[in-house]
């Protein structure tokens, strides 16, 4: 008898290790240090000229003597191999992100000179922005309104950054800061292909991967001190912000759902991490208005009646998008009407006879939560609906972050849609503007294969 | 005068039996009203001409593919699941409730449904939403009854007091088992999937998953059918049952068998839902009482009717879907507390 209930028991520990394994699986690893820009401070006097207003020669003299011991830059009026310059052009200007060091101010080099670009590079970098907060030409501190409405007082540079929300991750990314992040959690990296590419995009993705001590719910308190963060990046729906508090951090609160909100987000992340940071954001915002200018040339004449209906199915094929989620906002950029927008919340269980009166002309399916297009064309009863008929089901594409989520990728979600929502109309290339955008914003050099493949993909 | 008590016990009888019968053609209605229900508006004579269309193709021809589609593949076997599930779980819990002499007993007490929520879980957490998820449903259901079992014989005294006892634990067990499942799952993918699993819904009904379900159903339903004058008897007791010739635990051991394969079939197709099983042996008692060659049809009958009803008003109130698991606990509850008060008919 003493067995059996030994065995019993045993049965019991091992169900419930079995069940638990997802959670012990990874081993502890440790965040990689912030790779830096490390510059020798005796470095020979290399003599190359700048060209700079009166204004701003003090800050470039700080960075120069920083760099090159107490050297004093060559400041010449014309013909210089570095020229300090205003950045007052608010036009979208399509690959040119300046070498914003000063807000508003950026260099421009005029040479081929290997100094001038290690110059630059120092010049935008943390330490960089150290010697100008020295100089009292940055300020040391900074405060802003979170997007909770909380203001927030930011101790600059920010150097030691834990993101827990995968969107704000994908801000930091796009503003050119990830060098910041000591730990942070993904959007859309933990299938094998993300993983796979977040890991091209970014070396350090292993060891930053924070899933483990930090997510919207949990928070480790060890983990994060041990981390020596400067600044706490989350979602205004995270549910320990309290338990953080005791660190007496900055935490600062991320809630973008729409395309203002996501406008603003990614300005603020400029704000937080710098001036080429801004620059980053900046363009990033400049480039979203462009393309959906542009998307919208190309389909406004079409009347309110005649623009493509579109359902946006989530996870299982009778999980529909509301009007309150960002997929709404990315059907109507791209020329479309979303068919569920009169719902409200987040996903709607829905079923098939709403769905008839409905009657959409396209139906897209998420890339996420093992979503496909065959569950619905496949399905003899949604073989009802003209959409599956005429074969107008696709299911939005990602590299790693979701195009359909509000992130700085989702613009990419608006070219890929309304290519699909009007075939023959856009002169704007998914291919194309996947190529720009993740050359630009993630400095990913992606593959024309693998561009194919993510666009093509349905 | 000896005739006359026989007469008066007659026609009580045949009230009874009245009752019963009607209470019987209650699903049958049910299921035709429910038919002209849904978000798309079709009229009861197009519906009836769909209906025949099998036998003669030529009626329907006047009438829109879609809406005969939307009759034939989406209407029809999401009502007849209805039915199915809400007399399986009718069913299921009266016997239940006798065998177990406990008024408080529903299906989940050998921990079949939370086995089951635990499978699902599992199965979108691993796989995402497709047939596996019902597959591991089902085997779940029966892992946590047979362990529910092995753990019940352990001891040979009282075998089904210490069967209850191991059924609550292993339920326990794998609803701790659903929230560690739900605290690791994605909130943005999987963790809202595994909630709609869990408040259950039959949005996801087809033919191909019907036919599974009518099988076990309709055998489980008839074999419990059969059984009912055991039931009179088992809810006597164990000697009683014993001086009648009856081997009291080989039956209950059936009954245990065919109400877990009838639970986790209906379960693993439709979701978890709740209080069916408790709420309509009870209101079935308070109109035909205990006698269980009454209470076992009219449970049946009542619960099919009740989770058509009830699945009438979450596929039509609101264009998005309102959650069984919801709609049968606001009902549920309010029925259960009145009837607690009004504790005057014999269990």
């Amino acid at each position: 008898m003493k067995k059996k209930s030994t065995l019993t028991i045993l049965c019991l520990i091992c169900v419930i290790f079995i069940a638990s394994c997802s959670d012990l699986g990874t081993p502890q690893e440790e965040a990689q240090a912030p790779s830096q820009t490390q510059i020798d401070a005796s470095s020979a006097h290399p003599g190359f000229t700048i060209k700079a207003d009166a204004s701003h020669r003090d800050a470039v003299s700080a960075l120069y003597s920083a760099i090159y011991a107490e050297e004093a830059p060559k400041f010449v009026e014309k013909e210089a191999d570095l020229l300090v310059v205003p950045v007052t052009d608010d036009e979208f200007d399509r690959g040119r992100i300046p070498n914003q060091f000063l807000p508003d101010v950026a260099f421009i080099n005029q040479s081929d000179v290997p100094e001038v670009l290690t110059f630059i590079d120092f010049a935008i970098s943390p330490q960089g922005q150290q010697v100008l907060i020295d100089a009292g030409e940055l300020p040391g501190k900074i405060t802003l309104t979170d997007q909770a409405g909380n203001s927030v007082v930011i101790n600059l540079p920010v150097k030691r950054v834990i993101s827990t929300y995968g969107p704000a991750t994908s801000f930091i990314y796009s503003v050119d800061a990830e060098n910041r992040l000591v730990s942070a959690s993904y959007l859309g990296a933990r299938d094998p292909k993300g993983s796979a590419f977040m890991e091209k995009i970014d070396p350090r993705f292993p060891g930053l991967m924070g899933d483990d001590y930090f997510t919207q719910e949990d928070f480790n308190l060890e983990q994060a001190a041990a981390l020596d963060p400067d600044l706490i990046v989350t979602s205004a729906r995270t549910s320990w912000l309290e338990t953080a508090a005791q660190l007496n951090l900055s935490i600062f609160l991320f809630d973008a759902e729409t395309p203002d909100r996501l406008k603003e987000a990614i300005l603020l992340t400029g704000e937080i991490f710098g001036p080429q940071s801004s620059a980053y954001a900046e363009a990033w915002v400049a480039y979203y208005d462009e393309v959906i200018n542009r998307v919208q040339s190309h389909t406004e004449v079409t009347t309110e009646n005649e623009k493509p209906k579109v359902l946006f199915t989530g996870t299982e094929p009778l999980r529909v998008a509301s009007g309150e989620m960002y997929q709404t906002d990315i059907i109507n950029a791209a020329g479309g009407v979303s068919v569920s927008a009169g719902l409200s919340g987040y996903w709607n269980d829905v079923n098939l006879e709403q769905i008839v009166i409905w009657n959409p002309d396209v139906i897209i399916v998420p890339p996420y939560g093992g979503a496909s297009v065959e569950a619905i064309t496949e399905s003899p009863e949604w073989q009802i609906l003209d959409a599956v008929q005429a074969g107008r089901v696709y299911k939005m594409p990602k590299l790693v972050v979701p195009w359909d989520t509000p992130a700085p990728d989702s613009v990419l979600g608006i070219v890929w849609l309304a290519q699909k929502l009007h075939p023959n109309r856009l002169d704007v290339d998914c291919g194309e503007e996947a190529a720009y955008f993740y050359n630009t914003f993630y400095q990913f050099a992606i593959s024309p294969e693998e561009i194919a493949s993510i666009c093509q993909a349905d | 005068m000896l005739q006359f008590a026989r007469l008066i016990n007659l026609l009580i009888m045949s009230k009874k039996q009245l009752i019963s019968t009607s209470l019987m053609v209650l699903p049958v209605i049910l299921f035709g009203i429910s038919l002209t229900l849904g978000r798309y508006p079709i009229s009861p004579v197009d519906i009836l001409k769909v209906l025949i269309s099998p036998l003669n193709p030529e009626v329907a021809a006047d009438i829109p593919e879609v809406a005969q589609q939307l009759i034939l593949r989406v209407r029809l076997p999401r009502i007849l699941a209805a039915l199915l599930i809400g007399a399986s779980f009718g069913g299921t819990g009266a016997a239940l409730q006798a065998i177990f002499k406990n008024p408080l007993v529903d299906s989940n007490i050998l921990g079949v449904t939370s086995g089951a929520g635990f499978g699902a879980a599992l199965a979108i957490l691993l796989m995402g939403n497709t047939w596996q998820v019902q597959l591991s449903a089902f085997i779940f259901g029966l892992s946590a009854v047979t362990m529910a079992f092995i753990g019940g014989r352990l001891y040979q005294s009282t075998p089904l007091l210490v069967l209850t006892l191991m059924g609550i634990l292993v339920g326990s067990l794998f609803s701790s088992l659903t929230a560690l499942l739900k605290y690791v799952a994605d909130p943005l993918d999987s963790l809202p999937a595994i909630t709609f699993w869990l408040l259950g819904g039959l949005t996801s009904i087809t033919w191909g998953r019907l036919i599974p379900l009518t099988i076990v159903t309709l055998t489980g339903i008839t074999f419990l059918w059969l059984s009912r004058w055991r039931l009179n008897i088992l809810s006597l007791g164990d000697e009683e049952a014993s001086t009648l010739g009856m081997d009291p635990l080989r039956s209950k051991l059936w009954i245990i068998f065919v109400t877990t394969l009838l639970t986790a079939t209906a379960v693993s197709a439709s979701g978890v839902i709740g209080w069916v099983g408790l709420v309509i042996p009870h209101a079935g008692r308070l109109i035909v009482g205990p006698d269980h060659k009454y209470l076992l049809p009219v449970s049946i009958s009542m619960g099919a009717a009740f989770l058509i009803l009830i699945d009438d008003v979450a596929r039509v109130l609101l264009p998005g879907e309102i959650p069984l698991g919801i709609l049968t606990g606001l009902v549920g509850v309010p029925i259960l507390i009145l009837l607690l008060r009004r504790n005057r008919t014999g269990w």
